[in-house]
């Protein structure tokens, strides 16, 4: 399917993303990081550059978190914790940088 | 955003109606030629997500456009990448006619 405003042939052919896809944060669990993200957006005029440790913040408490209706059933069925993002290393994730308090910029891809 | 370096956007969706809505979105990339470049890490799209009714989400995507984006001649204009997304309500049981098989 393709919306792009051209008139050739070529038509965008969507990809998946590279480790799937995020469930939603259904509970906003980790709504005040997203805030505190998008207020440093805010106040950076927008660089992406500026608020990584914020970025950082955000997917930190997506793995950290469970849902909160498995909690309900963690003794039964630990196959049902769903966490809201897959635990991945930092480094992984591109924010090798912040970790080590270095200043390459490479993002490292499993 | 700077070629290389992940990042992180928010959208948001809502789901105005009094019954629950199973949706799937897809994206597209403006310029088209960009969208080689633009490199989805992990994002809430092609996987069914339930919106309760008057349910408001968040939906974040982490992503990094290919540092072979500021090496391309073709994309020496291009300062400005847009993307979008759309959500499709998902139809459950839907059998698509397959042409020339009955």
């Amino acid at each position: 399917m393709s919306t792009a405003m051209n008139f050739s042939n070529k038509s965008f052919t969507p990809r998946p993303p590279d480790k799937g896809a995020f469930p939603l944060d259904h509970f906003g669990e980790c709504s005040a990081f997203k805030e505190r993200f998008m207020e440093c957006l805010r106040q950076s005029g927008y660089e992406s550059a500026a608020c990584r440790q914020s970025a950082k913040a955000y997917l930190e408490c997506r793995m950290d978190r469970r849902a909160v209706f498995s909690k309900m059933f963690v003794l039964f069925s630990s196959f049902l914790l769903r966490q809201l993002m897959a635990n991945e290393p930092l480094e992984k994730l591109g924010f090798k940088d912040l970790i080590n308090e270095k200043s390459e910029e490479k993002p490292e891809k499993s | 955003v700077v070629p290389g370096e992940t990042a992180l956007a928010f959208y948001k969706a809502k789901n105005p109606t009094d019954k629950p809505i199973i949706g799937i979105s897809t994206y597209n990339v403006v310029p088209f030629e960009a969208g080689q470049y633009f490199n989805k890490i992990q994002c809430f799209c092609f996987e069914e997500q339930r919106l309760n009714p008057h349910e408001e989400v968040d939906m974040p995507v982490f992503f990094y456009i290919d540092p072979e984006f500021a090496e391309d001649p073709k994309m020496a204009k291009v300062d400005l990448i847009t993307l979008s997304y759309t959500f499709f309500e998902a139809k459950e049981g839907q059998k698509l006619p397959l042409p020339g098989y009955q």
